[in-house]
């Protein structure tokens, strides 16, 4: 049995961006096939291949066999019908003219359709339930009516394989789930092999027999919708947390997204301290609170920039009154605070004999045994203390237990 | 309706092409054919009938093609500058002393194909070439091309000053029997390769992707259909010089008529073509008579409010979305 469509070893891209790398699937005569996957996974570029209007870097494209770039256009279009995802056109056309055009390839130039195209063409507007309005100019249709129109369109080149692209992206749910099951009836009653990208998971999976997931240029999965729709590959694949549940009443796959990855659940009730100041630690502090932790900061000087990202986020300050070195008293606060902190953030702060106190924070977290993350780039440029005290001391933490950061990532991944 | 507009243009083109032989500069009237002046008079009417009447229908012709092809209900030889750049090639044959029945349209066809390419490979980076990429550097080479014609005729000996100034003005009156045979065989031949392939232009009217998938080999399709289009404008400049609107006005009006099937609208628009250019060089010779006004003025001046009434009576009819 040939296969309708197979492609080999197909690679293609633009200027210099491989899009589809090396891929390889096929898909048989009578399949129903979806093809899926997030934004720029390609699935426009592979349609545009295999309909041959992308010459591929490498590999091939198999129509019946037959290479789809050496195919004669006139052939092609007898096997291959396309439905874009959105037609532009003269506004003046009707329907009936536009389900004409599908007769383009068949039709000699100089030969007016006779009544076998008649025939066809009438066929194609009866089946898609558009013979009552094959008078009506396309920009008189809905939305739903205007697909149609254009499914006639692609009926009336009797083919073997349709292609669509979003078929139901600007359609409301009922005319979504009357276009599908227009293309079912088709697939079912005439064996055409269907071939759609959807960015609907659950229309896609109710419909097709097989499901191909494409990331990044390469198949992810490829199978019945069991195999396909399954909570880590597709969490992979669209990078969100994404549940799969069964409905109970028809025993369809439900593909529901949820939150966000990167959730609060990560740091829920987890303390932090962090030791900014300078305004270098304003993003790591959004970044803390943003994952959930409970932050807290200081010892700050009032007029500091991050003790004002501090305040606006909501975060336990300790501050000091400006243009003084900090007391004993906002140390023991901050003391507090950064005692009951799982671990203690150094940031990339300038150590003068006002701040240097701070340092202690990170010492008796380091004695208690909780985490001590410590930023470790420019030390020398940054620390304005006589004798350098505070590089010592800071080299003393890292050689203790402390752990050196200079990247929010990382910061965050040790955190974990 | 839609049907019979090409069956009305064709039984009104005899009454009024026999009717504008009537109209003469001097006077109204059929010249007497038994005087060697007579004849004179009205040969000379005879041409200027079968002129107005080529040049009409190539530059609707050109127009309706360059409008399908390129998608762009705005599209027009004058404003994609295959117009400019045909006079070019025309201003430079005539400088050279070539301006026989042959090599003027030809180099015209030269000057305008260069310019047509020019423009599309300007506007067209990568694939299709974006709309107003497309008519901003039609505009841009049009007018580099008047610019150069400008420098031209300034630089040129008198004799050929003269030359190159009565034929830009846009003029009907035949310079040659022999050219305005050439054009009109190359005039008639493009439009029948161009109606043979209507089909194909029907279908890009749905862009090249979607033509592609109805199985046109577009390309193909493309370079034939715009160089079919460029050689009848060529042939139209060279035959009259440089007359507007036509290549506009008539495409639009006879697409809201006949509706989008290039099989009907590309005869409809040749007859509809020529049929108005000789009404209109007619208009202006009796409202000017003695003497007359240019028929581009004629063009402009009754072919403006016509399509702007056509434009709201029927806002969606044609191709303006």
């Amino acid at each position: 049995m040939i296969p309708a469509l197979s492609c080999e070893n197909l690679t293609v891209g633009y200027v210099r961006q491989p899009v589809l790398r090396d891929l390889t699937f096929q898909v048989a005569e009578g399949e129903r096939v979806a093809l899926l996957g997030p934004n720029g996974a390609g699935k426009s570029t592979l349609l545009r291949a295999l309909t041959g209007l992308q010459p591929p870097w490498s590999g091939r494209v198999r129509l019946f066999g037959a290479d789809v770039r050496r195919l004669p256009a006139a052939a092609r279009a007898r096997l291959l019908a396309v439905v874009p995802q959105e037609l532009r056109a003269p506004a003046a056309l009707t329907v009936e003219d536009l389900a004409f055009l599908g007769r383009t390839a068949p039709l000699a130039p100089w030969r007016a359709p006779d009544e076998a195209d008649r025939r066809i063409v009438e066929r194609a507007l009866v089946y898609t339930d558009m013979n009552e309005l094959r008078d009506r100019p396309l920009d008189a249709l809905s939305g739903g009516e205007r697909q149609r129109a254009v499914i006639a369109m692609a009926l009336a080149q009797e083919p073997r394989v349709i292609v669509m692209d979003e078929p139901t992206t600007h359609l409301d749910l009922n005319h979504a789930l009357e276009i599908l099951q227009l293309v079912e009836r088709l697939n079912r009653e005439q064996r055409v092999t269907v071939l759609m990208t959807s960015h609907d998971l659950n229309l896609a999976a109710e419909f097709c027999h097989r499901l191909l997931l494409l990331d990044h240029g390469r198949l992810a999965a490829d199978g019945a919708r069991d195999v396909v729709l399954r909570e880590d590959i597709l969490r992979e694949v669209y990078h969100c947390d994404i549940r799969v549940r069964r409905d109970p009443q028809s025993g369809s796959l439900l593909v529901l997204p949820a939150r966000r990855l990167a959730d609060p659940r990560t740091g829920r009730n987890r303390r932090v301290h962090v030791v900014a100041g300078g305004g270098c630690a304003g993003e790591l502090l959004r970044r803390l609170s943003l994952a959930g932790f409970r932050v807290s900061c200081g010892v700050l000087n009032r007029q500091d920039t991050d003790a004002r990202a501090a305040e606006a986020l909501g975060l336990d300050v300790v501050l000091e009154k400006p243009f003084s070195p900090i007391g004993a008293d906002a140390l023991a606060r901050a003391a507090a605070l950064a005692a009951e902190a799982e671990a203690v953030l150094v940031c990339e702060v300038p150590f003068g004999p006002g701040n240097l106190v701070n340092l202690e924070l990170a010492e008796q977290a380091v004695r208690r045994g909780a985490r001590v993350l410590i930023h470790d780039r420019n030390l020398e440029l940054r620390d304005y203390t006589p004798g350098r005290q505070a590089l010592a001391r800071i080299r003393r933490l890292l050689a203790g237990g402390a752990r050196p950061w200079h990247q929010i990532s990382q910061a965050m991944n040790a955190l974990g | 309706m839609k049907r019979r507009i090409v069956w009305i243009l064709l039984g009104l083109a005899p009454l009024l092409l026999g009717g504008a032989l009537f109209i003469g500069a001097g006077e109204v009237g059929w010249a007497d054919w038994g005087t060697p002046l007579g004849r004179a008079i009205l040969s000379l009417r005879a041409g200027r009938v079968a002129a107005g009447f080529l040049v009409g229908a190539a530059l609707a012709c050109a127009g309706v093609m360059l409008q399908a092809l390129l998608r762009n209900p705005l599209a027009e030889p004058y404003v994609l500058g295959i117009s400019g750049g045909a006079s070019l090639g025309a201003a430079l044959a005539i400088l050279a002393g070539a301006a026989g029945t042959f090599r003027l349209p030809a180099s015209a066809f030269l000057g305008g194909a260069l310019a047509l390419a020019l423009v599309y490979g300007l506007a067209s980076r990568s694939g299709a070439p974006a709309l107003y990429a497309l008519l901003l550097s039609g505009v841009i080479v049009g007018a580099v091309c008047s610019s150069l014609l400008m420098v031209l005729l300034s630089l040129a000996p008198v004799a050929g000053q003269h030359g190159i100034t009565w034929w830009m003005l846009g003029n009907l009156q035949v310079m040659s029997w022999p050219l305005l045979g050439g054009c009109a065989v190359l005039i008639a031949a493009s439009f029948a390769g161009l109606w043979l392939r209507a089909r194909d232009w029907n279908a890009l009217t749905l862009g090249s992707d979607m033509a592609w998938h109805l199985g046109v080999r577009t390309r193909l399709a493309m370079m034939f259909g715009l160089g079919l289009a460029a050689l009848m404008t060529a042939a139209a400049v060279a035959l009259a010089g440089l007359i507007g609107f036509v290549g506009l006005i008539v495409p639009h009006a006879l697409r809201a008529l006949t509706g989008p099937d290039h099989r009907r609208l590309l005869p409809a628009a040749a007859l509809g073509g020529g049929l108005f250019l000789v009404l209109c060089d007619a208009l202006g010779r009796a409202l000017g008579a003695p003497g007359e006004i240019p028929v581009g003025v004629i063009t402009a001046l009754t072919g403006g409010p016509f399509f702007l009434a056509l434009l709201r009576r029927r806002p969606r009819g044609g191709w303006l979305e």
